[in-house]
């Protein structure tokens, strides 16, 4: 799907932090060593959602470019992997985990490259989101080489 | 599900009009009836104006501080229900969902705005202006003041004005368009929750008659207004000038974007679409005329560009958060918008995207609304589209061999409400900025329009009246300076 208009592009992070949200809930239910990480995870895509919401509904206004500030963004590249096989260990949670991050952490900065001249401080928010992931990939990728799942 | 029948909202009470005669609202986008509006008369307006009156006395006598604190609480309850707000805007005008979230946030700051009237209303002072003499000038409310709504922004223009006018000290009665009267009877229903004493805001729904009678009665002190050219010229120079009243008066424009050869074109792109087809061309502010300055590799370049992103706009019901351009407001504005193509065409213009031909996201949508944006190439000055306000997503582009040039055509034009420069020269942006005889400069920005606390300008025949909307301008409208001179044996 296209994603052109800034109400289509907080729609569709919304759904990603919300699907892996889900995601972590349900892998700390299962997990209990890793509980602790995902529920912090889980807690953390909730107040994404709220900062994203916050910068837009703040700054949206009748002179920006809201429906046209996206350029050749699409939501196919970014799609997760929010459910799991019942067999699955803790190292190929940590996997599908570290995927979905990486989709998530590309298509934020991707929509902060589109965004950057015209939408004030929505592309700001959405790059301290992307960075911020990568303190989340490290605690995944060290959690993951603790399992000796990476060899 | 019974059709909800609007009432007029006087003394602090729901009241039907005194007619038979209603209108329907009709959601532009899908056809469905919304509402029906009743055109009330003159003895509506007569019964609203009496309840302002009579309320005046104590409300101008509240302290400015208390009078803020009910903008604070509607404040509050506006951010509440922001989503319901847009969504109402939506439905009963068709701008997409951004431009109506857009429409909102811009309403609100109004009110934000007004709540700073204990410091935004002070006078000033000078001791000793003579020996053991001081001289003070307060700025006092008048009266009864009104607001005539246009369609095109139904939340955020009676805002420029409301919170602003009840701040002051001053009483009121808007009167939305009847095309669009929801989001402006949600307003009232804010303001009937944080408890306004009754009679300081009414609301009176209609058209003509109701319009006639508030420009004519004489317990009304001042009228602002935001809509045609034309009306505005008579309110201000025939009617309020016989009845001697205070007039803002906001109207039409005919809106030139001047892109140099320098600009940096794909950045610029997006801030064109918005200029020309957002809020579907229905704006005063609205990119018109594009005049593209430079040599014929990047006039080449610059229409190819602007062809395709225009031609890529995703039209159909603003509901939808994919859709960057709505319906027009209603079938007569798109019977308007046609006859200019077809008059565009017949004067030689090229129609080189024609949104005649419909290209609907959704294509089970009904048709008697819709247009896609239309760009018309080789446009002379003298064309009919070139300058008369067409209100719609049609483009025109223009071709001027210098800056110069280029500023000669926005001078020619009897309008001067905005005007926009894409281009990375300082030295053509600051000349740009001095010369233009517009009220409403952008620099790289399509849309130059001012936030709350600047005046929402506007020149020639685009303005009328000496203070404008929003901003210090709008606060000086509301009050009379009142000098005291004093001293004290």
């Amino acid at each position: 799907m296209e994603l052109r208009t800034a109400s289509a592009v907080i729609g569709f992070a919304e759904s990603l932090e919300t699907g892996a949200a889900k995601f972590y809930e349900a892998a700390a239910a299962g997990f209990a060593d890793l509980a602790g990480c995902f529920r912090d995870f889980a807690k953390e895509n909730g107040k994404n959602v709220q900062a994203i919401k916050r910068a837009y509904y703040s700054v949206i206004s009748d002179a920006l470019e809201t429906g046209f500030s996206f350029q050749n963004l699409t939501s196919e590249p970014y799609a997760l992997q929010t459910v799991f096989p019942e067999s699955a260990g803790a190292a190929e949670i940590l996997k599908i985990a570290i995927v979905n991050e990486t989709r998530i952490q590309s298509f934020y900065r991707q929509a902060a490259e589109c965004s950057e001249t015209l939408m004030a401080d929505l592309p700001r928010v959405f790059k301290r989101i992307a960075n911020n992931r990568e303190k989340r990939m490290s605690r995944l990728q060290e959690r993951l080489d603790a399992t000796g799942g990476s060899r | 599900m019974p059709v909800p029948r609007l009432r007029n909202y006087i003394g602090g009470e729901w009241v039907e009009a005194q007619t038979d005669e209603y209108d329907d609202v009709i959601n532009p986008a899908r056809g469905e009836l919304l509402a029906q509006v009743p055109l009330s008369t003159s003895a509506d307006i007569d019964r609203a104006v009496s309840s302002a009156r009579e309320a005046f006395p104590e409300w101008r006598n509240t302290p400015p501080a208390a009078r803020a604190r009910y903008l604070f609480r509607l404040k509050e309850l506006m951010e509440e229900r922001f989503d319901e707000l847009a969504e109402a805007q939506t439905r009963e005008h068709g701008k997409t969902i951004d431009e109506s979230r857009g429409e909102t946030r811009r309403g609100i700051e109004q009110v934000e705005v007004a709540t700073g009237i204990p410091t935004l209303m002070q006078g000033y002072n000078l001791e000793d202006i003579a020996a053991g003499i001081d001289e003070h000038c307060f700025f006092q409310p008048i009266g009864v003041f009104s607001h005539i709504a246009p369609f095109n922004f139904p939340f955020m223009v009676p805002l420029w004005f409301v919170p602003y006018a009840i701040a002051t000290g001053n009483t009121f009665v808007v009167k939305p368009s009847p095309r669009v009267p929801l989001s402006q009877t949600r307003i009232i229903e804010l303001f009937e929750e944080v408890d306004l004493p009754p009679g300081v805001l009414n609301m009176v729904h209609g058209a003509n008659e109701a319009t006639n009678a508030l420009l004519h009665h004489p317990d009304v002190a001042g009228v602002t207004f935001v809509g045609s050219t034309a009306v505005g010229r008579d309110i201000i120079y025939k009617t309020c000038g016989q009845t001697g009243k205070r007039v803002i008066a906001q109207c039409g424009a005919k809106n030139f974007i001047v892109v140099m050869e320098d600009c940096d074109l794909e950045k610029s792109m997006a801030g064109l679409m918005t200029s020309f087809f957002g809020n579907t061309g229905q704006r005063c502010l609205a990119g018109a005329n594009l005049v593209l300055v430079g040599g014929d590799a990047f006039y080449k370049r610059a229409v190819d560009a602007f062809i395709e992103a225009a031609a890529a706009i995703r039209v159909g019901d603003g509901m939808d958060e994919s859709v960057q351009m709505g319906p027009l407001q209603n079938g007569a504005s798109k019977q308007r918008v046609l006859g200019y193509i077809e008059k565009g065409i017949r004067e030689g213009a090229a129609l080189a995207l024609d949104g005649r031909k419909l290209r609907l996201t959704d294509p089970d949508l009904p048709e008697d609304c819709f247009l896609n944006p239309s760009v018309f190439v080789d446009v002379t000055p003298q064309m009919t589209i070139a300058r008369e306000e067409i209100f719609g997503p049609v483009a025109s582009i223009l071709r001027a061999k210098d800056l110069d040039q280029a500023i000669g055509m926005i001078h020619d034009s009897p309008y001067g409400n905005a005007a926009a420069l894409y281009t990375s020269s300082g030295q053509a942006a600051q000349k740009f900025r001095h010369d233009v005889k517009c009220g409403n400069i952008g620099v790289n920005i399509g849309i130059p329009a001012p936030m709350a606390f600047f005046p929402f300008s506007g020149m020639k025949d685009s303005f009328f009246g000496a203070l404008h909307g929003q901003g210090r301008d709008v606060i000086r409208f509301f009050t009379e300076a009142k000098v005291v001179v004093e001293r004290w044996f």
